[in-house]
């Protein structure tokens, strides 16, 4: 019975990661609203619903950090998609809103010859998705992560567990110093500091190997992030993250969203075991790990 | 000399009391605090058993403390099971193709674990491929719905010990690099003590009636890392296993 169960968990993660994923020739989103969510949920694109209700206040840890524990579902528009405003629609990538909010455009300020790396890579290597791969995502990308997580609070600590790929990000509140830059992660090093009742969050030391999105909106190793995470009340979280990478942007950007508790107060989250049981690359070729022999277009 | 001996004989039995009688640190909900950065020094990873050195896999002495002949009391089709196993296990073993490597196995992997603690969750964070596992501290049952690769593990105090007992667990894990194996009727429990400051003692007693005759015990120390500057970073197995294939393609 159990393995039958647990079948069904693996097939259903399979789905799940060809639904996420960038397939290329799979069937268009038309007008830029998603998929899933309950009724009406829909102007809040795939896997958002509606705004959270207004909570109680903040509460505080042991240790006299804004208590933000407990299971939260990311708001960003579409950013899962595209992290810039998409008004065209992609194969596999419906037309909707990014979660940049400076510029007001709501692009990505890329110099020129960095664009054009963006759009060759949509255009025609979108089987180099990390996600697809199932690496972890990067900083900020992990913020807007499909299926959400939990946030613990240990002293000294501020953990973010992940549903996606069981990946978590551990950043240390005891004011250390970054580690060397010769180190580079997935992940990067993150350190944060409470400036208020603000957690700031510095990320350095990523490896350029992570996207913003499955769209071909790459990084590189010279990636700074800081994200400004608010705790509103015990129902809501402001977040937003600066980007800067002058090697690829004229300027810094901001994306800004926000992430609403999980009404489910026995919410436990469950496995996603991503290189387990992903099919993913069935569609991309032999070169980057998949069986296709030709490579899609 | 007879008082010698009797001296001697005294300070051997008072050994484990000694070491029971260390109290940990608490946290802040009143608990042992077992948090910090821990690894083994032990080669259980390459097989729980006494094993002799081959190429690449250092030898190692049994952490099997029962039975008392330091083996996996298998049942006669399992031990046949073990050794085709330990001859496939270049293309067999689950962690070569970078796959979540299962309880016990990632505790004694030769990669460092990040236990924190919250009143609800004890958390242990492996280095390899990020793997977390969230032992439940809430009172709550196993799920009846899946298997995991990590199992499903749920945990509370016995004084100074962590009790966790682990199930659903998935079939398709092994338990070293040797092929040790067990079935989806895998029954984990684990007792994690800290015995001084710097030094976890960790037992699992292993049941599973598909492939053993009985229930069986591992016991080893974890020691922590004091380096001041410990943290752990990362090791995306399958990114390097693509990378590793993208070069032999080349």
């Amino acid at each position: 019975m159990k393995k039958t169960l647990n079948l069904m968990v693996a097939t259903v993660t399979a789905a799940a990661l060809i639904m996420f994923a960038p397939i290329p020739g799979a069937s268009q989103q038309k007008g830029g609203k998603g998929k899933g969510g309950p009724p009406g949920a829909e102007q809040y694109g795939p896997y958002y619903a509606a705004p959270a209700k207004p909570g109680e206040p903040v509460g505080r840890t042991p240790d006299g950090q804004p208590d933000m524990q407990g299971f939260w579902t990311p708001r960003f528009n579409q950013a899962i998609f595209e992290v810039q405003d998409h008004p065209t629609a992609q194969p596999g990538i419906g037309a909707g809103k990014g979660a940049i909010v400076d510029p007001p455009d709501g692009r990505i300020p890329y110099r020129p010859e960095a664009a054009a790396k963006a759009k060759e890579l949509l255009a025609k290597q979108i089987y180099l998705e990390p996600e697809a791969h199932c690496y972890v995502s990067g900083v900020p990308h992990a913020a807007y992560q499909q299926f959400g997580y939990q946030i613990v609070q240990p002293a000294g600590y501020v953990l973010f567990l992940t549903e996606y790929a069981h990946t978590y990000r551990a950043i240390p509140t005891d004011g250390r110093p970054h580690i060397s830059p010769n180190v580079k992660l997935f992940r990067g090093d993150s350190v944060g500091k409470w400036d208020g009742g603000t957690l700031v969050i510095d990320t350095t030391n990523q490896n350029g190997k992570t996207w913003f999105d499955m769209a071909g909106n790459f990084t590189t190793q010279a990636i700074h992030v800081v994200e400004r995470i608010t705790p509103v009340d015990t129902n809501n979280i402001n977040y937003e993250a600066v980007v800067d990478d002058a090697t690829i942007y004229t300027q810094p950007w901001k994306i800004s969203g926000q992430l609403g508790r999980h009404p489910d107060q026995n919410m436990e989250l469950m496995e996603f075991a991503c290189v387990e049981g992903n099919q993913d690359l069935v569609h991309y070729t032999e070169g980057v790990g998949g069986k296709a022999k030709e490579k899609p277009r | 000399m007879r008082k010698h001996a009797v001296v001697v004989f005294l300070w051997i039995a008072v050994l484990p009391l000694a070491a029971q009688s260390y109290k940990a640190p608490r946290t802040p909900d009143g608990h042992p605090d077992l948090q910090g950065i821990w690894q083994v020094m032990n080669t259980a990873a390459v097989n729980l058993e006494d094993h002799v050195a081959i190429l690449d896999m250092p030898a190692g002495r049994s952490i099997i403390v029962d039975p008392p002949d330091g083996k996996i009391p298998y049942t006669p089709a399992a031990a046949q099971q073990q050794k085709e196993n330990f001859k496939n296990r270049a293309k067999a073993d689950p962690l070569n193709v970078c796959y979540i490597p299962g309880v016990p196995r990632v505790m004694y992997l030769p990669f460092p674990i990040q236990i924190v603690q919250t009143p609800k969750f004890v958390l242990m964070a492996s280095e390899f491929a990020h793997t977390l596992r969230r032992v439940f501290m809430d009172g709550t049952k196993h799920p009846d719905v899946a298997l995991f690769w990590i199992g499903d593990s749920r945990g509370h105090w016995d004084g100074e010990t962590l009790v966790v007992d682990t199930a659903n667990n998935l079939p398709d894990t092994w338990l070293d690099r040797s092929g040790n194996f067990h079935s989806d009727a895998l029954h984990i429990v684990e007792r994690i003590t800290r015995t001084d400051a710097d030094t976890l003692t960790y037992q699992a007693t292993l049941d599973d009636p598909q492939v053993y005759t009985r229930p069986w015990t591992i016991r080893m120390l974890l020691y922590r890392h004091k380096e001041p500057n410990a943290t752990l970073l990362e090791y995306e197995c399958n990114a390097y296993l693509e990378d590793a294939a993208k070069e032999r393609n080349k």
